[in-house]
């Protein structure tokens, strides 16, 4: 998952980069959802009092449920989402995700110690743990979108860098995901909570590239370099330095080479057969598939498609479903009202003169704020 | 130093509440030539475009270009304090952190307030000249009327303008609406006049919601004029005698299905 202490980091140093605003002003904009973050949080947040959600065969259920109404949501609200599913993780990953399989592996014998000593709540928190979205998961979700009439999208490679290669060529507005990554891969602009239950009242948080450069007083390559400093999942990084230690070398330094030659070796050591080159450019031209030749259509849902797949396979209730499906057709009817950023061109920002004494202020704040959305990725 | 004076607090307290239901928050730009405010609200589908020249006031000085962020529902509160026929003088220093508004009444009372600045990101729109293919003008309170009546019936009003006249329409859940106003010049009372300038016929759908927050300057103006074109926004315009205008854009709903 994401870069380690970013947005901590983020809100000390460029804390007007940061925009919170509520799910409704998004009418009109075409979003590229990152289909496995979100899948993963559907799978660890929709449950009842016995765990995910499942037919009586046992099989999961809950990732569907998850699609459906809040895809319902966003379309009800006027936002236009298309999914992107991860393809083939890179090369450099296999690092990062053999231990996330031995985390997996820890949580599952804490688990059977749990579950022999019956102690319920951490049997959840370790089954939690335990969740992984699986291609199954993600076969199924992509079923259940096509009867909805959203697009999806299958990334050659990772997502993320698929969802910023569409918003670099204009062809959604922003990638939703809450991972930082899809900043280092040069999404200009990134939301945050987008997929978030209803209930939660969380506010979108829309962070935009060119503030979070401007803030850190950064270029695009020297934000790279940070985030690699900083703990991306491709490589590991330099044992002993900080979000907080990373950001005060970059300034000074510019460079992870030139950091390297500057610091002290032995006390903080870089990883062996360290290469940065590689990992960079895995940021800068990531594997995608060319955006000019997507073409993004929503179309028409399949009433009796989705009763048949939901409440027939599935065993959802008929009546839910249905509603749902006139919800869709709702919001699909009628005008979209548009936006005026369309017809009138900014001609001036001015961020807020004062901002330095006011940040301060904001700044233990929104900390809270970061801290309370935490925990909610992947597992690293 | 920044300076302006007001005979009448009523002005001013109209003025906010023609803004105060679509912007929270505004900056307002002081020059030599009056104040300005241009912002748009939190889902950028209406602008507001406030003028007040400076000749408006009974007395005003702006040494220095001067950019004063204010909490509008603040400042409401604040002018709720004074009565209609008090004198305002708004005062600010240099890069003061705050202003001052002084009510002076009739009888002999003098009150001031302060009220603290906000820093406010700004975005400052271009807006393109237009020739537009339609105007219209009409009593004020004919459109307030007209808005308010059709917003039972549906979220969205139509406006269609042709060489015969000008059409609301919309249509909901209970039914549909329809009104038609045809041109018509009062020599006499010039106010009641409803003239049509128009190139070629325009139809364009708009929220309801927005046009009746932008009905609030009403009391301002006794006319309105509505410049549409296809595919551009929507300008309501309110003339405030003496005193400046009040504009609002709002960016017409589009038809599904262009993916």
């Amino acid at each position: 998952m994401g870069i380690l202490g970013f947005s901590k980091l983020l809100a000390d140093v460029a804390p007007h980069a940061i925009k919170e605003m509520e799910l409704k002003h998004y009418f009109g904009r075409k979003v590229a959802i990152d289909a496995s973050m979100c899948l993963y949080q559907f799978l660890i947040a929709v449950r009842n009092d016995s765990g995910q959600l499942a037919t009586a065969d046992g099989e999961t259920t809950s990732h569907l449920l998850g699609t459906f109404y809040r895809t319902i949501r966003l379309l009800e609200n006027g936002i236009k989402p298309v999914y992107v599913f991860d393809g083939k993780p890179p090369d450099l990953k296999a690092g990062e995700l053999t231990k996330r399989a031995a985390k997996r592996e820890e949580a599952q014998k804490a688990l059977d110690k749990a579950t022999e000593a019956g102690d319920a709540s951490d049997m959840d928190k370790f089954s939690r743990r335990l969740v992984k979205v699986t291609k199954h998961h993600a076969e199924e979700c992509k079923q259940l979108l096509t009867l909805m009439g959203v697009p999806y999208i299958d990334a050659p490679c990772e997502a993320e860098a698929q969802c910023a290669a569409m918003v670099k060529a204009g062809k959604v507005f922003a990638t939703a995901t809450e991972d930082m990554d899809a900043l280092t891969f040069g999404s200009n602009v990134l939301l945050r909570h987008l997929t978030f239950s209803e209930a939660r009242k969380m506010p979108i948080q829309e962070i935009h590239l060119d503030k979070v450069l401007e803030g850190f007083n950064f270029t695009q390559k020297e934000f790279i370099d940070l985030c690699i400093l900083l703990g991306c999942d491709y490589t590991d990084s330099i044992r002993g330095i900080g979000p907080k230690r990373a950001f005060e070398l970059m300034k000074k330094h510019k460079s992870i080479d030139d950091i390297l030659k500057n610091i002290d070796k032995e006390k903080y050591v870089p990883p062996a057969d360290w290469n940065i080159d590689v990992v960079r450019n895995l940021f800068i031209e990531p594997v995608i598939a060319d955006p000019e030749t997507i073409d993004l259509k929503w179309g028409e849902p399949d009433e009796e498609g989705m009763v048949k797949y939901l409440c027939g396979e599935k065993q959802f209730n008929e009546e839910r479903v249905r509603n749902g499906v006139k919800k869709l057709m709702k919001a699909r009817s009628g005008t979209t009202q548009g936006r005026l950023d369309g017809f009138f061109k900014v001609l001036s920002s001015t961020p807020a003169k004062r901002k330095p004494e006011d940040s301060k202020k904001n700044t233990p704040n929104k900390r809270g704020k970061v801290g309370a959305g935490k925990g909610r990725g992947r597992p690293k | 130093m920044f300076e302006a004076r007001l005979i009448n607090s009523a002005h001013f307290k109209k003025v906010l509440d023609a803004i105060k239901d679509l912007l929270k928050e505004a900056s307002f730009d002081c020059s030599e030539s009056g104040i300005q405010l241009q912002a748009m609200d939190d889902a950028h589908v209406s602008l507001v475009f406030l003028t007040l020249r400076s000749d408006g006031f009974d007395k005003y000085r702006c040494d220095r270009n001067l950019t004063m962020g204010m909490n509008i529902e603040n400042l409401s509160k604040i002018f709720k304090c004074s009565s209609n026929d008090d004198t305002v003088t708004m005062k600010a220093q240099d890069d003061a952190d705050t202003v001052t508004f002084t009510f002076e009444s009739k009888k002999q009372k003098i009150s001031d307030y302060e009220m603290k600045l906000m820093n406010l990101d700004q975005e400052h729109l271009g807006i393109p000249e237009t020739d537009f293919s339609c105007v219209i003008r009409m009593p004020s309170a004919e459109f307030a009327r007209i808005c308010r009546d059709l917003s039972q019936f549906g979220e969205s009003i139509v406006i269609s303008c042709t060489k015969e006249g000008v059409k609301f329409s919309t249509s909901g859940d209970i039914g549909s609406a329809n009104i038609k106003l045809a041109q018509n010049n009062n020599f006499d009372k010039e106010e009641e006049s409803v003239t049509i300038e128009m190139q070629e016929p325009v139809t364009l759908t708009f929220a309801c919601r927005y046009l009746n927050f932008f009905t609030k300057a009403t009391p301002l103006a006794q006319q309105v004029q509505l410049s549409m074109s296809d595919n551009v926004p929507l300008v309501v315009e309110y003339q405030i005698p003496d005193l400046g205008q009040i504009c609002y854009y709002l960016a017409p709903k589009i038809e599904e299905d262009e993916n």
